[in-house]
């Protein structure tokens, strides 16, 4: 039992039976193409539709200041760092290599996680820091011509939004998901490790 | 070579290889079929710098690796491991008892020795690995030393 045939002549007695049918898998990699091809087409749709949208309302306002200039670009940026944070533009900014060699692909792995936690962790305070002075920037054009009381009302009901908001984010769930980030580095860690031991 | 040639020559061999790294059929089979998804989407680009085989064995142990995400994701409890290991009750004791010790190893462990028990060559596990031909050469010594040892302990 110990010697080498028998533990290859074991191993070759496994084997899958039904071989899934091959049109059938195919059938599945091109969903998976056209799905991954569409979530593209139309996070670019949406993006390009509220930029053209932000401008458009940055151009027709009669007298822009810069204040409202600088509220729109606070904004323009919080949305895309938004679409980085959420996880949908990783995929194309970080590609990984499968077809390299395990150890290329762990460090690959690593680096992506680690990117990503960085992403989750920070990005999303940059993102309502960045809304939440956008949007204050943006509004003092139209708060000054509204008079003090209904211009601190209208503060008030935006930054209460944006502050439960915030608040959702930070929630056990989302805790949770990090957690579970900051364990798969910490696993691949310790399967790199693994690599470099002799 | 086409794909759907091989898809035929290799699918017994990458799914052996994802029975050893998780020892669990269902599972197995969808790491698999993702890596042939993969093999499928990343032909084209295939430059034959290597080994058809080292290239399709390289995106297997790279899918297995891969796993390490969804386990953390879904904890093991809630894996399908139980139903799908009652599903499969004809498979030989010894056989079982193999795979239940590679998929107990550390996971570059798993991944040596199941490239080394499906017959590739040293060298080419180096390749695949990204490690020295000599490393590889000494961890598949202690693989099998530590394998035969539980199977030592399993006969008695």
């Amino acid at each position: 039992m110990s010697s080498e045939i028998d533990f290859k002549a074991l191993w070759n007695q496994e084997g899958s039976k039904d071989i899934p049918d091959l049109q059938q898998l195919l059938k599945r990699a091109a969903n998976l193409r056209r799905t991954a091809r569409i979530r593209v087409i139309l996070q670019s749709v949406v993006l390009s539709v509220v930029i053209a949208l932000m401008l458009y309302v940055g151009f027709t306002y009669n007298h822009i200041q810069l204040t409202t200039v600088i509220g729109l670009v606070l904004m323009l940026a919080a949305l895309v760092s938004y679409l980085v944070t959420s996880g949908q533009l990783l995929p194309m900014l970080f590609k990984s290599n499968i077809d390299g060699s395990s150890q290329e692909y762990l460090t690959q792995l690593i680096r992506i996680k680690r990117k990503h936690e960085f992403l989750d962790k920070v990005m999303i305070n940059v993102y309502f820091g960045l809304l939440a002075s956008g949007l204050f920037l943006f509004m003092l054009q139209s708060a000054i011509i509204l008079g003090t009381v209904k211009a601190v009302a209208y503060y008030t009901v935006i930054f209460i939004c944006l502050t439960a908001c915030y608040i959702y984010s930070k929630t056990q769930e989302v805790k949770k998901a990090i957690k579970s980030l900051t364990d798969t580095i910490k696993k691949l860690e310790a399967v790199d490790e693994q690599m470099r031991e002799n | 070579m086409v794909f759907d040639e091989i898809y035929k020559a290799y699918w017994n061999k990458v799914f052996r290889i994802c029975m050893g790294y998780v020892n669990n059929h269902d599972w197995a089979k969808d790491i698999a079929q993702d890596t042939f998804i993969n093999i499928w989407q990343q032909l084209p680009k295939f430059r034959q710098e290597s080994a058809i085989g080292t290239w399709i064995f390289r995106i297997a142990s790279n899918n297995c690796l891969r796993q390490i995400e969804r386990q953390n994701r879904m904890p093991r409890t809630e894996m399908p491991e139980q139903l799908a290991e009652a599903i499969e009750p004809n498979r030989e004791p010894q056989v079982q008892f193999l795979y239940k010790c590679i998929a107990e190893l550390p996971e570059t462990d798993r991944l040596i020795i199941s490239l080394e028990l499906e017959d590739i060559k040293q060298a080419e596990i180096a390749q695949i690995m990204g490690l020295t031909e000599s490393n590889i050469r000494v961890r598949i010594h202690r693989i099998k030393e530590k394998l035969t040892k539980k199977f030592e302990n399993y006969e008695q």
